[in-house]
């Protein structure tokens, strides 16, 4: 099953990273393991943006969760935290958008200089909610999707065309029959006639 | 520093695309006060030729509209309390300021245009190449919204000016677009050129560093986890499900095999990433192709069940001609046979007899 647990932005400082702005999806697990997990992934995002360089995406598996990272050339970067099913292309499609919503939102000289706090960005939980479907989120999942759904609706198609075509085999056995007996038919009506006359 | 180097070895280009600008700048200027400042704008293109040369004119005039308005009989003007000449000239400062960032980003273009035609092997600099395609990206968007706004500027102020003016700033707005236009083209194409420059120097990098990469296999337990990630990295990189747990150190590592192995993991990193996109597109081209063969299919076996219906249709004709003629047929036999008063008595009669004898006999 296909689902986020959490999105977050962050600046890769020259020294130091700087989270900018996170949202947690949180309602699996119970209710006493939440904060420490939160805390675990703000720690995990953390370590993962200091350890991957400008330009580069990457996927780190941690247990049984995968984080997706991606650090933009101007050191914006997104952090997802997933599930193993979801999609690998789709989760950096998303960072892609996000972290391009947040610039045009938030003027970049905040960012070395931002807190969680300052920053008023509040894009990300819709986003979350609605990418943990991953559809949402990718055009080219919805249309292999959409397309999967119309080859199975053209199979069912080309049956019942089968069928339809034995169907109209059977017909034209049976109008054959139809047409033999009706020529029967005349010919001994014609018969009929004549043998009156010959009777008279 | 490395910048203002880059940009005394480009004067040449640069001092066109300034040309250009100040063309733009001669164009959209309307009031006389502006010469002035050009001209000390001259001489610092002599001296010094960096993008830092701003053109602060329309700076001064806001600092000098904030002094009117601060003098007692200065009364804060309303937008709808402005002279058309007043509209005019903002109208045409706005179209100079973008005048000057067209220029600006065309310089930016032609920087990355000879930046991307190196054909150097080693001396390839793809951050400040992807820095700037950024930046120019930016540019570009930041254009368009500006020109977007200009041309609002112009339906706001159509109120009280003469069908010339008009004209005028239509045209004036339709040539920025035309320029952004062709810019964004150009931009285009340099990037094109720079994918297939990244390709050829990957092919060169592959032929002249696989004796190099061979020689340092063995040395890969010295260099730490870098060789073997490498490994790990191309094997994943071939096999498109599996998605990876590579946790890198950073940090720089002295010598060129290193950085050329650090490049080239870079390149795998977003190769892979590129690399699933254009499978997917490729599945989904497929699918595509698949689902028109099945349409054709579809219709050749529409068209052979064609032929059954038309010869069902004409048996059933046929069998409908028959029975309508044996049906005349049986009419006329039934007429006959009514109007024959005579052979109708002369059967009767026979059958009465025969009844009558039979009753007889058995009885």
């Amino acid at each position: 099953m296909v689902k986020l647990f959490s999105m977050s932005l962050l600046y890769k400082g020259p020294a130091v990273v700087i989270p900018l702005t996170s949202t947690y999806d949180l309602m699996s697990f119970n209710y006493f393991q939440r904060k420490s997990i939160q805390e675990f992934m703000t720690f995990t995002t953390q370590i993962i943006t200091e350890r991957t360089q400008t330009g580069q995406r990457q996927s780190v598996k941690e247990q049984e969760y995968l984080c997706h990272v991606y650090v933009r050339e101007d050191r914006l970067t997104g952090v997802i935290i997933a599930d193993q099913d979801y999609p690998r292309r789709v989760a950096f499609t998303i960072l892609s958008k996000a972290c391009e919503d947040f610039a045009s939102k938030v003027p970049s000289k905040d960012w070395p200089y931002g807190q969680q706090a300052n920053i008023q960005y509040n894009g990300l939980e819709p986003m979350l909610l609605k990418y943990q479907d991953p559809k949402e989120a990718d055009a080219m999942t919805r249309v292999q999707v959409e397309l999967d759904e119309t080859k199975i609706v053209l199979h069912g198609t080309m049956e019942s065309l089968l069928q339809r075509g034995e169907k109209l085999d059977d017909l034209v056995a049976k109008s054959d029959a139809l047409s033999l007996q009706s020529k029967t038919f005349y010919k001994q009506a014609k018969k009929a006639n004549s043998w009156c006359c010959v009777i008279q | 520093m490395a910048a203002r180097h880059r940009f005394s070895s480009n004067q040449n280009s640069s001092s066109g695309s300034w040309s250009i600008s100040q063309s733009f700048a001669s164009q959209f200027s309307n009031t006389p006060t502006k010469d002035p400042p050009e001209d000390s704008l001259n001489d610092q293109i002599a001296e010094v030729m960096s993008v830092a040369n701003r053109d602060r004119t329309t700076e001064f005039q806001s600092v000098l509209k904030s002094i009117k308005t601060r003098q007692p009989n200065g009364v804060t003007p309303h937008a709808n309390a402005k002279t058309p000449l007043l509209q005019r000239s903002e109208f045409s400062k706005y179209a100079k300021r973008i005048g000057t960032d067209l220029s600006k980003t065309y310089e930016k273009l032609e920087k990355l245009t000879l930046l991307c035609k190196k054909r150097t092997l080693f001396d390839d600099r793809p951050v400040e190449i992807q820095e700037l395609t950024y930046i120019i990206k930016q540019d570009i968007t930041s254009l368009k919204r500006q020109i977007q706004q200009l041309e609002e500027n112009k339906t706001v102020m159509q109120t009280n000016t003469k069908r010339d003016v008009q004209r005028h700033s239509t045209s004036v707005v339709r040539t920025l677009r035309s320029k952004l236009a062709n810019m964004s083209e150009n931009f285009k194409s340099v990037l094109e050129v720079r994918r297939e420059n990244m390709k050829q120097q990957k092919l060169r990098k592959d032929q002249f560093s696989s004796s190099n990469l061979s020689s340092s296999m063995p040395s890969s337990a010295t260099q730490g986890t870098r060789g073997s990630v490498l490994l790990m990295d191309e094997q994943r990189s071939s096999n498109p499900s599996g998605s990876v747990a590579i946790s890198m150190d950073g940090g720089d590592h002295p010598g060129r095999s290193s950085t050329q192995h650090q490049t080239m993991q870079l390149i795998d990193q977003q190769d892979s990433y590129i690399t699933e996109r254009a499978e997917t597109m490729e599945t989904i081209e497929s699918t595509i192709v698949e689902l028109g063969n099945i349409f054709q299919q579809l219709a050749t076996m529409v068209k052979e069940q064609e032929e059954q219906v038309m010869r069902i249709d004409s048996n059933v004709e046929e069998s409908e001609l028959n029975i309508e003629a044996a049906h005349t047929e049986i009419l006329k036999y039934f007429q006959g046979i009514t109007s024959n008063r005579w052979l109708m008595i002369k059967v009767f009669l026979v059958l009465i007899v025969f009844f009558v004898i039979f009753v007889v006999f058995f009885a």
